[in-house]
């Protein structure tokens, strides 16, 4: 089925996330839609499902106007989701989760017609190559395995365009693979799929035209045998990209984190660290490459003092910290830069200026003998707003009506006040846009020439290859390998991420 | 390489299984000592005389007695555990301890009452059929409960919407004459108090906490406010027709069970119905489905069309209605008449019920049924006139449910998202 | 402008909820004024300016039960009669009597919230408190007063700090959600307090009554005035300490900086490298031990004996109190007043108008909803919000 979006308008308070934004895809067609975080995918799809209605433009499928007052009529319509955050109940199994909102009933109760359901998720599954158990809980399966159950949903509900948002963020490279297999068997059949991504390999790989985002508007729509990789990162962000960050060559000297032999269990007490051994000395950039949910985690926790470890050793700056808390850690003059900084790193409804000590609150000069001094505290606070270009009413701000952008700055402000031995940051640079993303590298590479030792962790390739001087990749909780960062390839840390030799 | 790797996952595997057998030997211990304690408390006993009783067709009536002695049951209850301990630690974690509780709890219980009563007859219908009548505001609340919080909503107020609907029930049976009416009232008003609190919560988005507070410190003032001011002075309006009991023919016929079962008010039987008819529409229908959805995950159930807040509205409606209906029971059934904070925290024994029974009705009610129980030994006792402290008893429900949530005897798992508020869009 | 919105709205807000309350409550009086009501077919004008003055002697009994007659007031002035003065200034010290058990609850519920933890359980502290100061007079009569008397607070203190830490203790370490623990706890600490009344050790040879032996004759906290019938202590003084203390120790201390990061985020408080676990119990037991310390003044200040219920919903009525003043200490002794001399007031409006004191559970409740929904309040009176600090939200 056609489906065409035109000139899809739509206004938050104070952003306009999608300015007359048109696109098209085939019956059959795989339709890239490539774009940076916030370059309004999410919201144009969320319109698409009918999360949100638009304020101007239509929808056309098939050449006739449908206009979504809900999820419902978008998958009455033919089009089925699947999320990048999976849309799953945890505690329902895959029969379940598949037929909810679609299901079949008998009698006068609405008894669930389970046996029916199960029927038809098995058979869709074996006629798409799915392989998926329908008994399993949800929660009990593999990241993999629910992103195909999403798509059984999709299939479930006679979908015939099929919209997957960001779906390799938590795939392994093969997996991604195996998924770009399965697209091609649904648009062998007639469906309609627009994929949805920031990654350039990718859409060249799988899609058969490609429309480019750029702040909420439609930046170009090329074909992947006419474009290339420059002209799609040119046609994301609107100016050439320099995807190397310009630093100098490191200078390793001693060694300030040590690692070895380390076994950490997840939540679930299940063993996500199996025996990571890793080094990172002072004045080099150490990333940990890898999909996400192999064990990277749950390592920074380790380190950073907030999981006990199951086995192994912890050293840092000469100091065993197996059985250290995040405080005495953080004493040390280790920095973290937590994943999730919005959650983790900061919080919400505290000031600037209190959010600027809150892992230092306990020392001199910001207190002493468990009192605070209120003045020391605003006069730290106020020269890290202005060493940061924080934009910011006042230090007495309250975080949370802060930019994402400017929360960030405060995280990265506050960690980097300290007198820094070692860096652990965590997807450094995840939602945020270009000119954040360089700020925040050039910041790294700053305090690895000051002689700080620094640990990334990142799921993005290109991160990786810009600012490591050495890369590990972890799979399945074990390094898979380790490669220097002048020299590695794009391919070569690819195959390792899939657990390849 | 593939030798290392295959012993990481070796020691991996056996990381977790040493910790689930170590778990298990230490509860086999203390289950086995439990029964140690119980032969030693044996040895001394045997002398003395354990009766219970049963009517056989109706109350003072035929009776049917058990005679044993307290050494017996002391002995039985004491042999169970061992051999219970014994398998847990044998078996390990693959050993279903807490269906074995559920084996050996009934035997302590009736070794210890044993004991207490000291050679004395214990009527056993009396206790039971009065643990049921208990039992079924209990489960009626906890109902309540499960359907609010599995949809998401969490609802501390069932022991103001009791209020509401006893002292709503009672004015209303009064002013027509006729406890159908009353009953009906009683359902209106605790439907109006649940679409209050889901109001507040979806509407308002006020800490679901926070709305159950002010329905209960609201509905004990409003109560309150109207027994004294008005029907303190109107008593016409606080003298409901009182609801005879049922015998339903035949199946009241069968020794022992007929006056224990069928022999009660039309209460037990509303409840024993609704009590199947929810299980059922909770775990087999597209409704259950859904609403368990809305508690466990909104926005999933959200993306697939679901409007999360209307089955939030309409379940917190069905919660205020059943727990309306048990209000209803504390002012025309057992007591005959409103009164003031009649409820007397049954309210919040019906959320421990529901947290007791894994948000599940069947578990819920067997937990009513266990504290039915202790409060009806505690009548029994204060009239064979046995010297326990009442308060001993009183507490068993409370410090039972602590107990639950805190874990100490295997986790129990409510609904993910229930107490977060929802936002479509 | 930003006067406006920085100063004045947030104090107007909790002014209108009460207000608004009390509108609400004026309805529910009309409705349920029965004889009133029966003229109401007849003359409908009539029943409704009936209502309004029963509603105005209503309200007015209420101000001056609080705060005492204007006219007794200016004739104290220039009394020597103790009796006189007393009699005067009596509503305002029961006013102040009937708030510094509000003050403490008020405060503990207030450490909790802000530290993110629900503690419900404050009416069982309270008791637990009391219960705590009770054995310990009772079994040490003999020490010099003083000494006794320190000592009863301390171990009052500690008991609700115990009843207190309990809940928290569960919480950090099993996870055991507080709300359904504190209530448990509640009803836990009810039986607790009625089985020890039932004891020869605390109640009075042959009596049945759940009340405990006299404790004022042994030691009790002093009076403030020496005048007949004013049983204002000492206690009121302790409660604005401690609300001074509070304040401190929450906005001055580092502790302090820990328990408002948890009650923010425990995330980010574990994160920062600070214990999520310790800030929960140490505010829990906090929390308790204020409610504990107003219970033991309580019982050995006001009453002098140790009842079943010797806390008439003061634990419930600290809930209303700690949202209304927005979990500020300062807030919480305004509000405590405030709620002092509703209750207070509301005595004598039983007295001389037969409206159940319970009106003003139901006005409170009201309170607290309007607090807790501000855009109800905001619909009323149509006031526009502007966003905090004038920052577009994103």
């Amino acid at each position: 089925m056609r489906l065409e979006l035109k000139e899809i308008t739509k206004r938050f308070p104070g952003v306009l996330a999608n300015d007359r934004i048109s696109i098209s895809v085939d019956r059959g067609e795989v339709l890239g839609l490539l774009g940076e975080n916030g370059a309004g995918k999410t919201t144009l799809m969320n319109i698409l499902s009918g999360i949100y209605r638009p304020d101007a433009g239509e929808i056309l499928i098939g050449g006739t106007v449908r206009n979504f007052h809900d999820p419902h009529q978008a998958i009455d319509a033919g089009i089925g989701m699947v999320h990048q955050h999976f849309q799953l109940v945890p505690v329902f199994d895959v029969v379940e989760s598949v037929a909810l909102g679609a299901e079949t009933v008998t009698g006068w109760l609405g008894t669930f017609g389970r046996a029916a359901a199960r029927r038809r998720v098995v058979e869709l599954s074996e006629q798409h190559g799915l392989d998926v158990d329908p008994d399993a809980k949800i929660e009990d399966l593999p990241v993999g395995v629910r992103q195909r159950v999403e798509i059984l949903k999709a299939l479930y509900r006679k979908s015939d365009i099929l919209v997957l948002d960001e779906p390799s963020a938590v795939l392994t490279p093969a997996e991604t693979h195996d998924l770009f297999k399965i697209i091609r068997g649904l648009t062998a059949g007639g469906t309609s799929v627009i994929f949805i991504t920031h990654k350039l390999g990718e859409v060249l790989e799988v899609a058969d035209r490609i429309t480019v985002l750029r702040r909420g508007a439609v930046a170009g729509t090329v074909k992947p045998a006419d474009t290339s990789r420059e002209e799609l990162a040119n046609l994301m962000v609107g100016r050439d990209v320099d995807l190397l960050v310009s630093k100098g060559p490191a200078k390793p000297a001693g060694v300030v984190l040590s690692v070895k032999d380390v076994q950490v269990m997840n939540d679930r007490l299940q063993m996500a660290v199996k025996g990571v051994s890793l080094e990172v000395r002072a004045g080099e950039i150490v990333a940990v490459a890898g999909v996400h949910g192999n064990g990277q985690t749950e390592l920074v926790e380790a380190i950073v003092g907030l999981r006990t470890i199951d086995s192994g050793e912890i050293v840092i700056g000469g100091e065993n910290v197996v059985h250290a808390s995040p405080r005495r850690v953080a004493d040390l003059g280790v920095a973290h830069i937590p994943e999730d900084r919005m959650r983790d790193g900061l919080i919400a409804g505290m000031t600037v200026e209190e959010n600027y000590i809150l892992d230092s609150y306990h020392r001199a000069p910001y207190s002493s003998r468990g009192w605070l001094h209120a003045q020391e505290v605003a006069a730290a606070a106020a020269q890290g707003v202005r060493d940061y270009h924080i934009q910011t009413p006042s230090i007495d701000t309250i975080a949370s009506s802060l930019s994402g952008g400017n929360q960030q700055k405060v995280v990265v402000a506050r960690e980097f006040s300290r007198r820094v031995k070692l860096v652990v940051a965590a997807q450094p640079t995840r939602g945020l846009d270009v000119g954040s993303i360089e700020y925040i590298h050039t910041r790294l590479v700053e305090q690895r020439d000051a002689g700080a030792a620094i640990l990334i962790v990142s799921t993005e390739l290109d991160e990786v290859l810009a600012v490591a001087d050495r890369i590990a990749v972890m799979f399945d909780g074990r390094i898979a390998g380790i490669l220097e960062g002048a020299s590695a390839t794009r391919e070569a840390v690819g195959i390792l991420m899939g657990g390849g030799e | 390489m593939t030798s290392g790797a295959v012993a990481v996952r070796a020691s991996e595997m056996g990381e977790a299984e040493r910790r689930e057998l170590r778990a298990a030997r230490g509860r086999g211990l203390v289950i086995a000592l439990l029964g140690a304690g119980a032969l030693w408390a044996a040895s001394g006993a045997f002398k003395v005389a354990a009766i219970f009783s049963f009517w056989l067709l109706e109350q003072g009536g035929a009776a049917w007695t058990i005679t044993t002695t307290v050494g017996m049951l002391w002995l039985v209850a004491g042999s169970a555990a061992i051999i219970i301990g014994g398998m847990q630690a044998g078996f390990g974690a693959r050993f279903p301890w807490r269906q074995s509780l559920f084996v050996i709890a009934p035997l302590y219980v009736a070794a210890i009452l044993g004991a207490l009563l000291d050679g004395q007859v214990a009527n056993m219908t009396g206790v039971f059929s009065g643990s049921l009548e208990l039992a079924v505001p209990i489960t009626l609340g906890a109902l309540a409960g499960i359907l609010s919080e599995r949809s998401g909503m969490l609802n501390i107020a069932i022991e103001g919407k009791f209020l509401v609907g006893a002292c709503a029930g009672a004015v209303a049976a009064s002013a027509t004459g006729s406890v159908l009416a009353g009953v009906l009232f009683a359902v209106l008003c605790g439907m109006a108090v649940g679409y209050m609190l889901a109001w507040l919560g979806i509407r308002h988005q006020v800490d679901q906490i926070i709305a159950g507070v002010v329905i209960n410190i609201g509905a004990i003032g409003i109560t309150n406010f109207i027994f004294l001011r008005v029907l303190a002075k109107n008593t016409w309006l606080n003298t409901p027709p009182t609801i005879e009991k049922i015998k339903i023919p035949f199946l009241s016929g069968i020794p022992v069970l007929g006056p224990l079962l069928f022999s009660g008010t039309p209460y037990l039987y509303v409840m024993l119905a609704l009590l199947i008819f929810f299980s059922y529409m909770l775990f087999r229908t597209r409704w259950g489905l859904r609403l368990r959805a809305s508690g466990e995950k909104p926005s999933a159930a959200a993306t697939v069309g679901i409007d999360v807040i209307k089955i939030r509205y309409h379940s917190m409606l069905l919660a205020g209605a059943l727990a309306g209906t048990a209000g209803s029971y504390l002012s025309l059934s057992s007591a005959g008449s409103f009164q003031m904070g009649m409820s007397a925290g049954r309210g919040f024994i019906a959320l421990a019920a529901v947290i007791f029974g894994a948000w599940n009705p069947v578990g819920a009610f067997g937990a009513a049924l266990m504290f039915g129980f202790s409060d009806a030994i505690q009548s029994l006792m204060s009239i064979l006139g046995v010297d326990v402290p009442p308060q001993l008893l009183n507490s068993v429900p409370y410090i039972v449910t602590i107990v639950v949530v805190a874990g100490l005897v295997g986790r129990v798992r409510g609904p993910a998202a229930a107490g977060q508020p929802y936002t479509q869009g | 402008m930003t006067v406006w919105r920085r100063t004045i709205l947030p104090a107007l807000m909790p002014v209108l909820a009460v207000f608004t309350a009390f509108v609400v409550g004026s309805v529910f009086l009309f409705l349920t004024d029965i004889e009133n009501l029966k003229h109401f077919p007849g003359d409908p004008v009539g029943t409704i300016l009936a209502g309004l003055v029963n509603i105005g002697k209503a309200y007015s009994a209420l101000v001056l039960g609080a705060f005492g007659v204007p006219a007794k007031l200016a004739a104290a002035m220039g009394s020597s009669d103790p009796k006189v003065i007393a009699g005067a200034i009596r509503p305002i010290t029961e006013t102040l009597v009937a708030s510094s058990p509000l003050i403490f609850t008020g405060l503990a519920v207030a450490i909790s919230f802000r530290t993110g933890v629900f503690n419900i359980g404050v009416e069982g502290q309270f008791i637990m408190g009391a219960l705590g100061a009770t054995v310990a007079v009772l079994a040490l009569p003999d020490l010099p007063k003083p000494l006794l008397l320190i000592l009863a607070v301390v171990i009052g203190t500690l008991s609700g700090a115990l009843w207190g830490f309990i809940p928290g203790f569960l919480k950090a370490r099993t996870g055991a959600h507080e709300v359904i623990t504190t209530i448990m706890l509640n009803y836990v600490a009810a039986q607790v307090v009625l089985f020890g009344l039932r004891s020869d050790f605390l109640k009075p040879a042959g009596s049945s009554t759940p009340i405990s032996k006299v404790l004022s004759t042994i030691v009790r906290v002093p009076l403030i005035f020496q005048l007949p019938a004013i049983r204002l202590h000492y206690g009121i003084v302790v409660a604005l300490i401690m609300a001074v203390l509070v304040s401190w120790f929450m906005f001055k201390t580092t502790k302090g900086f820990e328990l408002r990061a948890a009650g923010f985020s425990l995330m980010a408080a574990r994160y920062a490298g600070m214990s999520a676990g310790g800030s929960i119990m140490l505010a829990m037991a906090l929390s308790g031990g204020l409610a504990g310390l107003g219970g033991t003044l309580e019982v050995l200040g006001t009453v002098g004996q140790m009842s079943n219920d010797l806390s008439s919903g003061f634990g419930f009525n600290a809930i209303a109190l700690a949202l209304l003043a927005g979990n500020r200490p300062g807030g919480v002794v305004a509000a405590a007043l405030l709620f002092g001399a509703l209750r207070t007031g509301g005595g004598l409006m039983q007295v001389k108008t037969g409206i159940p004191l319970d009106l003003l559970f139901f006005v409170q409740a009201l309170v607290i909803m309007f607090v807790a929904a501000p855009a109800l309040i905001r619909s009323i009176y149509r006031i526009k919000v502007y966003s905090a600090d004038g920052v577009t939200p994103q």
